[in-house]
C-alpha cells in the first residue's frame, strides 16, 4: 500500500495530519477577523475544549438483523476512531461522542433513528449504516430533517443521484468503481473469457452490469452469466453451464451456502481449473482456512483493504490496525478465530476523520452550521493516505458526494491473502451521474 | 449493495432475531445423518414403551421423598424485592442509558438474562423465578401498605389472561420491529409492570399464578425438574413428574402449553430459507422486520393454530382407537407432555444465542463492576469441531425433549385409560405426531437461515 500515493500522484503522505483544510480555514478566519461563533479562531476553540459540550454523532449500527456481524466490527472501528480523534484533541476543541442506536438492519427503523438523532438525542449529525436498503430507506428522511448523513455503505446509490444533498459517502468507495477497476487485472493477468457466477438479485446484478462493459472495454468477453437463486444451497447442477472456453470464473456468491459453493466448485473442477476471481464480500469475516475453502488456494480476491498485514505496510496502517485491535491475520487480537470485516470497516475510521476535517474546515460550532459542514465536505478533493486515511489516498467528488480510492487484489497463498495488485483511485473513476451541489438544501 | 455474511445471521434475542446460525459450517456437516439418528431414537422410545412391563410404566413418574425441604423459601420475597430494584434500575438505564441494545442493561436483562437464560434455568434447576420475580417483589412491597383485594378471581377466567400475555410476549419477540430498543423496551416493561401491579392489587397474588403469563410459563418449565419440593419434602423422580401428579390443567392452561410450543416453533421457522422463500422474501437480502410484520403475524397465528389442531386430532384419533369418549379430559391431561418438547427446543434454539449474547451480558457485568472491557467474539461459529459440538448438543436437547414427551404422555394415557395396552394404542397417533415433530425440530436446526 505504500506505493499508493506514488501511483495516484496525489499529495504525498508525508503530512499525516488530516487537518490540512483546518489550518487553511483557520488562517482565513483569523485574516477575516470575523467574530461570530462559527468563525471562532482556532486558539479560542481549543481554549474552550474542556468545558464545551461534546459533538454528538448519531451512529446507526446494525446491532441486530442481517447486518449484525458487520455492525459489531463497524462499532469497534468507530469507537477506536473516536478514541483516536478525542485523544488528538477532539474536533474544534470539543470531544466527540457517538450516540449509538440499533437500526436492526431495517430501513424503517433507520429512518426513525434519524428522527430520534435530530429531535430527541440532540445529535449534530448522523452517521453509519452499511446495507443499501437501509441507506436508501433512511436518506430521504435525512433530507427532510436537513441532517447531514454520512453513510458507509459502498452502494452506488449515493453517486447515482438517487439520494439528496444531505447524504454523503466520503469514507468508502462504491461498488461501481470497485467492479470496474477489476477488469484490467482480470483481462491482462488472468484471461479474456470470463464466466460470472452471481446470486440472482440486485447485489449480483450490480456486479454483472458493471463488470460486463468494463471487461468488454478491455477487449475481453463475458462468455457466461450464471445467476443462482438466492435460496439455493447446492450448486453442482449449475456448473455444467460454465462454457468450456472459460478462462476466468468471477464469483460473488454470498450467504451461508458460500462454503458449500466453493467446496462443490472444487469437486467439479478437480486439479485443472480455470483462473478464479472473487469479491471478498463472499468471505468477509470468514477465516480463509475454513473447511471447504481449500480449493481457493491460488485464486484471487478483491479486497477493499487487505485483511492480512502486508510486509510493506506503512506505519499508519499498523497504527490503525493496532487501534482497532487486529492481529496480522485480520482477526481480533482478543480471539484469533474472530475474523474481522477488514475489507469494509476501514470506511468507518475514514468517514469519522472526514467528519472531523469537514467540521474543522467549516468551523462547525452548532447545528446551525450543518449546511456549512456539507459544503465543506463538498469542497474536499484530495485525501492523502495517512493516519486519517489508512486505506490509501483518495479523491473526493463533491458533485456526486462519493469518494474514490485504491482497490486491492490479493491472491490466496499458503492460506493467507497476499496483495498482488493495487488499482489506483484514478483507475476507478467514471463520469458523474449527478451534481448534488446544484440542488437546494 | 451489501450482502449477507455467513455470520451475519446472529442477532440478539428479541432483537432481530436472526439468531442461532452456525452459518456455513453447519451446511457442511452430515446433518442428514444426525437428524435420522435423532428421529430413530424417538421411534425406539415409542417401541421401548411397548416392551416394558405395566408395573414399570406406572412407577416411572412416582416420586421418592429424599428428606425435609429446607425452610429457606421465606427469603425469596426479599430477593424478589432486590430483583425489582434491579429491574427498576435497568428501566431507568433503558430510558437514559446507552441506546445500543448490546450495551444497555435492560435489553440484556430481559432478552438475554430472562428469556434465554432464566427460561432455560427453570427447567434445569427448578423455580429460580420465585426468587427473582420482580412483580412478586414489588407487589410484596405494596402489600406492606395493607391494600385490600378489590375483587375475587372469577373462576371462569382460568388462565386465559396468562394466555393473552404469552401471545403478546411472543408478538413482541417475533413481530415487533425493535423489541430490544432500550427506551422503547423501558416503556413496554414499565407499562406491563404497572398493569401487573394493578391486576395484583385488584385480584390479589392469584394474578401472578393465573394472569401474569411470563410467571405462569416459567412456573410450568420449573415443574419439569426431577427434584421438586412437594408436601414439605424434597422429592425426586423422572423429569415432569410434578406435572403428571398435579391437578389436570384447565382448558386455558392446557392451551397455553400448546401455544408455548407453537410460538417456539415459529421462532425458528421464521428464519429459515424455506419460510422466507414461501413469503417471497430473499433470505440473502432480508430487508428487516418492518417488511414482514403481516407475514410474521399470520405465520405465528397459523403455526399455533395448526399445532393445536394437529394435537387435537391426534388425541381424538387415539381415543377413537380405544373406544374412549372423554376428549376434553384427554386433551387437557396429555397437554403437559408437550412442555418438554417446547423446553428442549428452547434450549436448542437459544444455545448459540446464549453463547454470543452471554458474552455481552458478561461484558456489561464486568463494566458495572469496574472490570476490564471485553470484545465479544463469534469466532467459534467458524470452527467445525465447535459447530459440530453445538449442533449435536442442540439435537440432543430436541431428542431428549421428545423422549420425555413420549414417556409423559404414556403415563398420562395410563391414568386416563387404566391399562398399559390401551394407553399404548391410544398413544399411537400422538407418538406419530411427536416423531414428526422431532424431525421438524432437527430440520429447523440444520436449515440455512436468513432473517
Amino acid at each position: 500500500m505504500s506505493d499508493v500515493t506514488k501511483k495516484t500522484g496525489l499529495v504525498a503522505a508525508s503530512d499525516h495530519r488530516p487537518a490540512a483544510p483546518t489550518r487553511r480555514q483557520a488562517l482565513k478566519t483569523l485574516a477575516a477577523g470575523a467574530g461570530a461563533a462559527a468563525t471562532m479562531p482556532l486558539w479560542a476553540r481549543y481554549a474552550s475544549a474542556q468545558s464545551a459540550e461534546p459533538i454528538r454523532i448519531g451512529f446507526g449500527k446494525h446491532a441486530t438483523g442481517i447486518g449484525a456481524a458487520y455492525g459489531r466490527w463497524y462499532d469497534r472501528v468507530s469507537q477506536a476512531a473516536v478514541a483516536k480523534i478525542n485523544g488528538d484533541g477532539g474536533i474544534n476543541g470539543r470531544m466527540v461522542e457517538l450516540v449509538t442506536e440499533d437500526d436492526g438492519t431495517d430501513p424503517r427503523r433507520a429512518a426513525e433513528l434519524l428522527e430520534k438523532f435530530a429531535n430527541q438525542s440532540n445529535c449534530d449529525i448522523a452517521y453509519g449504516t452499511l446495507f443499501s436498503h437501509v441507506v436508501i430507506g433512511a436518506a430521504p428522511r435525512a433530507g427532510e430533517l436537513k441532517l447531514p448523513y454520512f453513510v458507509v455503505s459502498e452502494g452506488h446509490h449515493v453517486a447515482s443521484g438517487m439520494l439528496n444533498r444531505w447524504t454523503v459517502q466520503p469514507g468508502i468507495t462504491d461498488v461501481k468503481s470497485q467492479v470496474a477497476a477489476m477488469a484490467p487485472f482480470i483481462t491482462d493477468m488472468l484471461g479474456k473469457k470470463v464466466t460470472m457466477i452471481f446470486p440472482d438479485y440486485g447485489f449480483g446484478y450490480d456486479h454483472r452490469d458493471n463488470l460486463t462493459p468494463a471487461i468488454e472495454a478491455m477487449g475481453g468477453e463475458v462468455v457466461g452469466k450464471i445467476a443462482i437463486p438466492p435460496t439455493e444451497t447446492s450448486f453442482t447442477k449449475y456448473f455444467p453451464q460454465i462454457p468450456r472456453d472459460t478462462e476466468v470464473i468471477y464469483h460473488v456468491m454470498v450467504g451461508p451456502a458460500v462454503l458449500t459453493f466453493v467446496k462443490e466448485l472444487g469437486e467439479f473442477f478437480g486439479p485443472s481449473r480455470p483462473e478464479i476471481f472473487g469479491f471478498i464480500d463472499s468471505l468477509e469475516a470468514v477465516d480463509i482456512n475454513s473447511p471447504g475453502l481449500e480449493f481457493l488456494e491460488g485464486t484471487y480476491f478483491w479486497e477493499g483493504m487487505p485483511r492480512y498485514l502486508q510486509p510493506d505496510a506503512p506505519d499508519y496502517v499498523k497504527a490503525y490496525r493496532d487501534a482497532v485491535g487486529l492481529d496480522a491475520n485480520g482477526a481480533s487480537t482478543s480471539d484469533p478465530s474472530d475474523v474481522s470485516t477488514a475489507a469494509h470497516m476501514f470506511g468507518c475510521w475514514e468517514t469519522l476523520h472526514v467528519i472531523k476535517a469537514g467540521m474543522e474546515a467549516a468551523g462547525y460550532q452548532s447545528k446551525d452550521d450543518r449546511q456549512a459542514l456539507i459544503e465543506a465536505v463538498e469542497a474536499m478533493t484530495e485525501m492523502p493516505a495517512g493516519p486519517a486515511h489508512p486505506q490509501g489516498a483518495k479523491i473526493f467528488n463533491g458533485k456526486t458526494h462519493q469518494v474514490f480510492g485504491p482497490q486491492y487484489i490479493s491472491k490466496v497463498e499458503g492460506g493467507k491473502l497476499s496483495l498482488v495488485h493495487t488499482a489506483s483511485a484514478e483507475e476507478t473513476l467514471y463520469p458523474d451521474e449527478v451534481d448534488y451541489t446544484t440542488m437546494d438544501f | 449493495m451489501r450482502a449477507v455474511l455467513l455470520a451475519g445471521l446472529l442477532g440478539a434475542p428479541g432483537a432481530g432475531l436472526a439468531h442461532a446460525s452456525e452459518g456455513g459450517i453447519i451446511l457442511l456437516l452430515p446433518t442428514d445423518l444426525y437428524v435420522a439418528g435423532g428421529v430413530a431414537s424417538v421411534i425406539a422410545t415409542v417401541l421401548l414403551i411397548l416392551a416394558i412391563p405395566e408395573r414399570a410404566a406406572r412407577r416411572m413418574f412416582r416420586p421418592v421423598a429424599l428428606g425435609r425441604a429446607p425452610g429457606i423459601g421465606r427469603f425469596s420475597l426479599l430477593t424478589s424485592i432486590l430483583s425489582a430494584g434491579l429491574l427498576l434500575w435497568a428501566v431507568i438505564e433503558g430510558f437514559h442509558g446507552a441506546q445500543d441494545p448490546k450495551h444497555n442493561p435492560l435489553p440484556l436483562l430481559v432478552w438475554t438474562g430472562m428469556w434465554v437464560f432464566l427460561f432455560a434455568a427453570q427447567g434445569v434447576f427448578g423455580d429460580v423465578w420465585r426468587w427473582l420475580n420482580p412483580f412478586r417483589g414489588s407487589y410484596g412491597v405494596l402489600r406492606l401498605l395493607g391494600l385490600p383485594r378489590l375483587l375475587r378471581w372469577p373462576g371462569w377466567l382460568g388462565h386465559w389472561p396468562a394466555v393473552l400475555v404469552w401471545v403478546g410476549f411472543s408478538a413482541l419477540l417475533m413481530i415487533d420491529i425493535a423489541p430490544a430498543d432500550p427506551d422503547r423496551l423501558a416503556g413496554i416493561v414499565l407499562g406491563y409492570w404497572g398493569l401487573t401491579l394493578a391486576a395484583c392489587v385488584t385480584f390479589g397474588p392469584i394474578w401472578l399464578r393465573r394472569g401474569e403469563g411470563i410467571s405462569v410459563a416459567l412456573g410450568l418449565y420449573a415443574q419439569l425438574t426431577p427434584l421438586r419440593r412437594a408436601g414439605g419434602a424434597v422429592r425426586l423422580s423422572a423429569p415432569g413428574w410434578s406435572l403428571l401428579r398435579g391437578p389436570v390443567p384447565g382448558w386455558s392452561l392446557a392451551l397455553l402449553m400448546l401455544i408455548m410450543l407453537g410460538t417456539g416453533s415459529f421462532d425458528g421457522l421464521n428464519e429459515t430459507f424455506r419460510w422466507l422463500a414461501a413469503i417471497g422474501v430473499n433470505p440473502l437480502a432480508f430487508e428487516g422486520r418492518s417488511q414482514v410484520i403481516t407475514q410474521n403475524t399470520l405465520g405465528l397465528a397459523l403455526c399455533v393454530a395448526a399445532l393445536v389442531a394437529v394435537y387435537g386430532l391426534a388425541v381424538r384419533a387415539g381415543l377413537w382407537l380405544v373406544g374412549e369418549q372423554r376428549f376434553g379430559l384427554a386433551f387437557r391431561m396429555l397437554a403437559p407432555a408437550i412442555l418438554p418438547i417446547a423446553f428442549g427446543y428452547h434450549l436448542a434454539h437459544y444455545l448459540p444465542v446464549a453463547l454470543v449474547e452471554g458474552q455481552y451480558l458478561a461484558d456489561m457485568v464486568s463494566h458495572l463492576l469496574g472490570g476490564p472491557g471485553y470484545h465479544v467474539t463469534t469466532g467459534f461459529l467458524f470452527s467445525p469441531d465447535k459447530v459440530r459440538m453445538i449442533f449435536l448438543s442442540e439435537a440432543g436437547f430436541v431428542v431428549l425433549g421428545h423422549i420425555l414427551a413420549i414417556l409423559m404422555s404414556h403415563a398420562a394415557a395410563l391414568q386416563l385409560t387404566g391399562s398399559h395396552r390401551r394407553a399404548a394404542i391410544s398413544q399411537a397417533p400422538l407418538a406419530l405426531f411427536m416423531i414428526f415433530y422431532t424431525f421438524f425440530g432437527l430440520w429447523l436446526l440444520a436449515s440455512p437461515r436468513g432473517a
